[in-house]
């Protein structure tokens, strides 16, 4: 017995005596993720900034395909379900997890993250940062993304309200981004938030404002979500969808009766000896668009020749046709196009602004917004029984107590 | 302190004590032999493969063909001899050996389908006898392995044991199938059980298979048919309670075979067939969705407009025999205190489409050393090669069986190539250019020493180590119609786990009343090691690497390790050697458990009654052992699911940036399984009627569900919280019976039913989608179909819809193994067939779906037309077309909806069928025996599923949804073999 119980001691050592030798032996790694506190760090600033662009990228790179599909810029010639809905004006909150997940993501890092900035730079570092600057300009540009084509606001898990919301709320920041550019003299910084700012006061209804700042924005400026061939989270997925996999197709859009448009690039896509090809779904010819031919293809955000638009659209709101018609055409004059005659009268001049902006802005997630804006003054009639925004997700909807009937 | 001096610090204490814990004991001087026949009682047959053993294990043998053995090396003086074999009951006698002498010494057993006394030790606390067990374990015997043409080890356990499902995925050479026990009982964890080869665990999960064969490996595959000696199953937390965390989806145990003490016995087995695809697709189709004709006036869409393949074969057909050729030698044998079993093999298996094929091939070295009378170690090491080159597959753009059954809408065309220069010109022979590989590296080794000091205690200590490595290489050459510059991506995974396990145990016996208490204690480390690369736009052609690409990524690279480590104290009380009750307690502490939670408890408690051994029992119902038990084992979560963390990614143009990633949470713990089940086992009339029945029913509480923040909070992923709970529950029937037993002819026929009715209770308000269609919602199976649902299906009427409506469960809820064997003329010839019925789930028939989507479905040409004829003004061409037709076979795409091809995918196989034949002695001169096989897998299905194949899915899609989408079927393959035993 005694033997038996020497043997249950040492056999419990053999047992024990490995743990207790090591107990670093128990600890799990996996190198890779970073843990929230490490970001704490002033080092870490730049490149948290860098993630909110990417944030935004993503975001843009996602919404393309739902709102050129949307909004008649493409129609939908390939294999995908979600697009083949939204094709017939049907948007449902089921397909849209993954485009509403990835704006609000854009959004909440940017802002988020600029209280981060503030906390660890302090008053003095934030001051004069330019990555606090142009963290501003990317919040105010990912509450704009989220307005234009949401049709309610939630913010951070909140209620639902007026998407009208993420207008105002970008228009602090475009305000921010702008005070911080101009303090640390970043000209790029300080158009981009001139031309968002722009937007977003138009959007409001304050048309003279918007006009003011628009006019600082020069004819030739751009400002792009950035898009790489460095990594695939840096692809332009939508160059990938429409080169590589061909579900998106010009054809049967009234931009394919369009031809010769610097703005609106796109071609006929013939197969190895000859012949139309169709579409990942086997049947619909493929007309393929230009506008992103690579893979690192950047979107932009804002372009002075935008601006001219929304100048002219503030001027054809005025009833000014002449200025109406000499930016039309100076926006025009950037594309080496010939200038059009000034229109007779208002809606004459309504069609030119509604084919001019749409094709300035075309793929640029622009244009779901103009149709529906327009819709509801009683123009562009497109949107008439389809869906008209982007609904609140079915994941927002399930996991949100705030949205719960 | 480093891993390395830990290791090394760790290893010299336990070397240290073993060593110093070693008694000497005197070797035995002088041996004698004991030879015998083994025959079964009543009938009178030689029972071959018996198993004939030393009781102090020091000598043993199998009997041969004729049923006679002979042990040498034995030590004089009085043995204990022991006989045991799968289906009889074990007999013990003794006998006096003298030196150089030979002892002789016959058996007669009798038949028992149930083996009380049989040694079993999987779900035990080091080894017991079934009549001690409380729950529920199935097994399968060498015997049934051998006559089987298996070809792999997941073919050796489908259909041949209650609440096994096993379902086969994929036609492609190579590739793993899906294996549950009990149904599933996670929602977000793995649901795949613990596999352990000789006591050392090895990786379990399903890995990532080549990126174009959209399927996964199973590494339990890499333990070879021809190496298994037995296989012992449990089922669910009542039975794995001692495994503790991770175990609650069931544990599988192989033994591979050890060697026996005598002259060296060798095996040798050749074998050659082929592999083909009967008719592929719906009988209505007499193309085989263009797979079996690809050339000829049959190719045509829903308008009746041709179309050609240019590179169809010369034999008008994608499909081929695909050889097969297969290679196995082992060797077993031993003297002394040393035995071993050796083994090597090679299998060379061609898919039935060109370019597909797996090849692997390995040894074993299994080797016992017994020192002392009561000190042995056992060494078992294996290591498997695998190149397998898949088909491109499943859902993939550029995939074979996509582009081949989508007719003329594929994505391979080359216009004005064809007869007709109108005509629609496919190429899908370039699709064939794509070279998608998976190459495996398989090593497993385990070191036990078994030592017991005096007859009442003893101690296990086993260390293991299983190193798998898994390159998946996918090409898309220079100048490929698709990606004209070329792209290779390469995965690379590594995965090693290496366990400790010690199990001590000591026995009291008082009077009547035996006590037996056992503790033990295991740890569990896991690396799993992952890097995904891809490079693209090749200069020009060749044989490419990453670096040969203009632009290469670097996409994924990880390397994780867990640790999970627990002990245990078990204590059975065993009452006139026919009442046992167990009760047992195991602790666990995971690395990947939250900060805030501590070790977890999990208890277990068992009863094993053997009723027939009161003298009142009729004498007709040999044995019969009722059993309860229930017990808690576990899942645990992911590393780091418990801590918030971001992820680093790239972004303007290669700039380092973050992003959210895991919202973390530091209560996070284990979800835990608690399993109810009672049952009992039976043998009746000499054996002739064996029934082993269990009803179970299981809990997990706490269950690990993957729960959404609102998405306008920034955190996208899902973050793990112990909310929820699932049910699982269903009954195990086996019915073994000898419908005939002559000396020479013996029929006997066994019956396998097991029932699974899973639900999920609650899912904390989540609905939770898996993939590939399937959810899990709170209410219904785990997991199911939802969708839009035809309410009149069978009405001459437009369709009725019920829009997101339950459809069916996505796992078989009930499933029949049926399986027979005749012997005739002494063994000499036997015939054996094994049918299989899963049914009562449901399969999404995307073939179906996208193919009409392009007018390509050919069971749906004739409701197109008649459609077509209804929109151009034909009022009475729709009065004999349904509402189901109607939907599915719908022309506008306003109306056409994948929900609609979710359909039952009952379905019965015969899955093998053999005709071995024992050569006489005369025709293989030198020979002990020499079989002669021929076999047949997967020879019929019987199923009203429309699909290609009810039991298919596309793993990359997902891997616990199920949905068909331009899969390969399963291959029916013919084989001939030669077993020859010197």
């Amino acid at each position: 017995m005694r033997y038996e119980r020497r043997s249950f001691v040492a056999a419990l050592a053999v047992l024990l005596l490995p743990a207790a030798a090591c107990s670093e032996f128990t600890k799990v790694t996996n190198p890779g993720p970073i843990q929230d506190s490490d970001l704490n760090n002033p080092d870490v600033v730049p490149a948290l900034v860098v993630g909110m662009s990417g944030d935004l990228s993503a975001a843009i790179d996602d919404m393309i395909e739902l709102t050129s599909i949307a909004a008649d810029e493409l129609a939908h010639g390939g294999s995908y379900t979600a697009p083949g809905l939204y094709y017939r004006g049907i948007i449902l909150p089921e397909d849209v997890n993954g485009v509403w997940a990835g704006a609000h993501r854009a959004r909440w890092v940017a802002e988020n993250g600029i209280l981060r900035i503030r906390e660890i730079l302090g008053e003095e570092g934030y001051e004069s940062s330019a990555e606090a600057a142009r963290a501003n300009v990317l919040a105010g540009y990912a509450n704009r993304l989220l307005g234009e084509n949401m049709c309610y606001a939630v913010i951070d898990g909140g209620p639902r309200e007026d998407h009208k919301v993420h207008f105002s709320r970008a228009e602090d920041y475009f305000t921010e981004g702008l005070r911080l550019a101009e303090r640390v003299g970043n000209a790029t910084l300080r158009y981009a938030a001139l031309a968002g700012r722009a937007s977003v006061r138009a959007w409001q209804g304050k048309w003279d404002e918007a006009a003011q700042d628009a006019a600082q924005v020069p004819t030739n400026f751009v400002y792009e979500a950035i898009f790489s061939e460095n990594s695939g989270r840096e692809n332009n997925n939508f160059w990938i969808e429409t080169h590589v996999r061909l579900e998106y197709t010009v054809y049967n859009t009234r931009w394919a009766n369009v031809h010769g448009d610097p703005r609106v690039p796109w071609d006929t896509l013939y197969a190895p000896g000859g012949g139309i090809r169709n579409g990942q779904d086997g049947f619909t010819p493929y007309f393929q668009q230009k506008k992103y031919p690579e893979r690192g293809s950047d979107v932009p955000l804002s372009k002075g020749t935008e601006m001219r638009v929304l100048q002219a659209e503030a001027a054809l709101r005025r009833g000014d046709l002449t200025q109406f018609t000499a930016l039309i055409n100076e926006q025009r004059g950037h594309y080496g196009m010939d200038p059009i005659p000034q229109p007779a009268n208002e809606d004459e001049a309504w069609e030119v602004l509604d084919f001019e902006r749409g094709a300035v802005v075309w793929l640029e997630v622009r244009r779901f917004w103009d149709l529906r804006r327009w819709y509801e003054e009683g123009r562009n009639q497109f949107l008439a029984n389809r869906d008209k925004c982007i609904p609140i997700s079915r994941n927002e909807m399930n996991s949100n107590p705030n949205l719960h009937e | 302190m480093s891993d390395r001096s830990c290791f090394r610090r760790a290893g010299a204490v336990v070397c240290a004590i073993a060593l110093g814990l070693v008694a000497a004991a005197p070797l035995a001087a002088q041996t004698g032999r004991i030879q015998g026949e083994v025959r079964a009682s009543g009938s009178g047959r030689p029972l071959a493969g018996a198993q004939v053993y030393l009781v102090d294990g020091r000598a043993g043998t199998v009997t041969g063909p004729d049923g006679r053995y002979l042990i040498l090396n034995v030590p004089v003086g009085e043995v204990t001899v022991r006989v045991q074999m799968l289906g009889y009951t074990t007999v013990t006698r003794t006998v006096t050996v003298v030196a150089d002498q030979a002892a002789t010494l016959d058996f007669t057993l009798t038949e028992s389908a149930v083996s009380l006394d049989e040694i079993v030790v999987t779900g035990t606390a080091g080894q017991a006898r079934q009549r001690e067990v409380g729950n529920s374990l199935s097994q399968i015997s060498t015997q049934e392995i051998e006559l089987a043409p298996v070809r792999n080890t997941q073919d050796v356990i489908g259909g041949r044991a209650t609440g096994v499902t096993v379902l086969a995925n994929s036609g492609q050479p190579g590739t793993g199938g899906t294996i549950r026990l009990r149904g599933n009982s996670s929602v977000s964890q793995s649901n795949a059980p613990l596999i352990y080869v000789d006591g050392v665990r090895i990786y379990s999960e399903q890995s990532l298979a080549g990126g174009a064969s959209r399927q996964r490996l199973l590494p339990l595959n890499d333990i070879p048919a021809e190496d298994i000696e037995r296989i012992e199953i449990v089922k669910g937390a009542a039975a794995t309670t001692l495994y503790g965390t991770e175990a609650s989806g069931g544990v599988i145990q192989i033994f591979t075979k050890r060697g026996q003490a005598g002259r060296p016995v060798w095996t040798v087995e050749l074998g050659t067939g082929v592999n083909n695809l009967g008719h592929v697709g719906p009988k209505e189709d007499p193309t085989g969705l263009f797979m079996v004709k690809c050339r000829g006036p049959e190719l045509i869409d829903s308008e009746g407009n041709p179309f050609e393949d240019v590179t169809c074969p010369s034999s008008g057909s994608w499909l081929r025999n695909g050889p097969i050729y297969r290679f196995n030698a082992s060797v077993r044998g031993g003297g002394g205190d040393l035995t071993y079993f050796l083994s090597a093999g090679y299998n060379n298996e061609n898919g039935a489409i060109e370019t597909g094929y797996s090849r692997d091939g390995g040894f074993r070295g299994n080797f016992s050393f017994r020192p002392y009378s009561t000190l042995d170690f056992a060494v078992n090491t294996s290591y498997r090669k695998r190149s397998s080159r898949f088909i491109p597959d499943g859902n993939l753009a550029n995939g074979f069986t996509l582009n081949v059954m989508r007719g003329p809408a594929n994505n391979f065309k080359r216009p004005g190539a064809c007869s007709t220069p109108e005509m629609v010109c496919t190429s899908n022979a370039e699709v064939l250019d794509q070279v998608s590989m998976a190459r495996t590296d398989h090593f497993v080794t385990g070191f036990t020493m078994r030592w017991e000091p005096t007859p009442r205690m003893s101690h296990r200590l086993t260390l293991g180590y299983d190193y798998l490595r898994i390159e998946n290489s996918y090409e898309l050459p220079f100048g490929f119609l698709r990606a004209p510059l070329g792209q290779i991506s390469i995965n690379d995974q590594q995965h090693t786990t290496l366990s400790i396990d010690y199990v001590g145990s000591v026995r009291h016996d008082l009077g009547g009343l035996a006590s037996t208490f056992s503790w033990g204690g295991q740890l569990f480390e896991d690396r799993d090691n992952y890097v995904s690369a891809v490079g693209r736009d090749f200069s020009g052609p060749g044989e490419p690497t990453l670096t040969s690409g203009a632009v290469t990524e670097v996409s994924t690279h990880s390397r994780l390790r867990v640790v999970n480590a627990g002990f245990f104290f078990q204590e059975m009380l065993g009452w006139r050697d026919r009442l046992f009750i167990t009760a047992g307690l195991r602790v666990d502490g995971n690395s990947a458990f939250g900060e805030n939670f501590g070790l977890q408890p999990y208890p277990k408690l068992s009863a094993a009654y053997v009723i027939s051994d009161h003298e009142w029992w009729p004498s007709s119902i040999e044995a019969m052992k009722l059993r309860a038990a229930v017990g808690e084992s576990g899942k645990a979560p992911g590393a780091f699911d418990a801590v918030r963390t971001w992820e680093p990614i790239a972004a303007d143009d290669g700039k380092p940036g973050f992003t959210p990633a895991q919202l973390g949470n530091p209560d996070l713990g284990p979800e835990r399984t608690r399993e109810f089940e009672v049952g009992f086992e039976a043998s009746a009339f000499e054996g002739r009627i064996g029934i082993d029945y269990t009803y179970y029913r299981q809990r997990t509480m706490d269950a690990l569900i993957g729960m959404l923040a609102p998405p306008s909070q920034g955190f996208l992923n899902r973050q793990l919280m112990n909310v929820g709970t699932i049910d699982n529950r269903g009954h195990e029937l086996r019915l073994d019976g000898a419908i005939l037993r002559t000396p020479t002819a013996e029929w006997r026929a066994r019956l396998n039913i097991s029932t699974n009715d899973s639900k999920a209770v609650d899912l904390g308000g989540e609905d939770i989608p898996v993939g590939s269609g399937n959810y899990v919602r709170e209410g219904y199976p785990v997991p199911s179909f939802f969708g839009i649902k035809i309410l009149n299906p069978d009405e001459i009427a437009e369709p009725i819809l019920s829009e997101e409506t339950y459809i069916g469960p996505s796992y078989p809820t009930r499933i029949i193994g049926f399986g027979t064997t005749i012997s005739l003329f002494e063994d000499r010839l036997v015939l054996d067939l094994l049918a299989e019925h899963q049914g009562g789930h449901y399969n999404a028939n995307f073939v179906g779906y996208q193919n009409n989507l392009r007018g390509v479905w050919r069971p749906c040409y004739e409701i197109n037309a008649k459609l077509r004829a209804f929109n151009a003004g034909d009022q009475s061409a729709l009065n004999d077309v349904t509402a189901r037709e109607r939907a599915r076979c719908a022309i506008d795409r306003e109306k056409m909806h994948s929900d609609f091809w979710i359909s039952p995918a009952d379905f019965t196989k015969l899955r093998t069928v053999s005709l071995t034949y024992r050569l006489p002695p005369r025709l293989v001169p030198g020979a002990r025996t020499a079989m002669l096989t021929l076999s047949g897998r997967n020879l019929f299905t019987w199923t009203d599923y429309d699909g290609v194949d009810p039991e298919v899915a596309d793993m990359s899609d997902s891997s616990f949804g199920r949905r068909e989408y331009y899969n390969l079927p399963p291959l029916r393959s013919f084989l001939a073999s030669i077993r020859v035993t010197f």
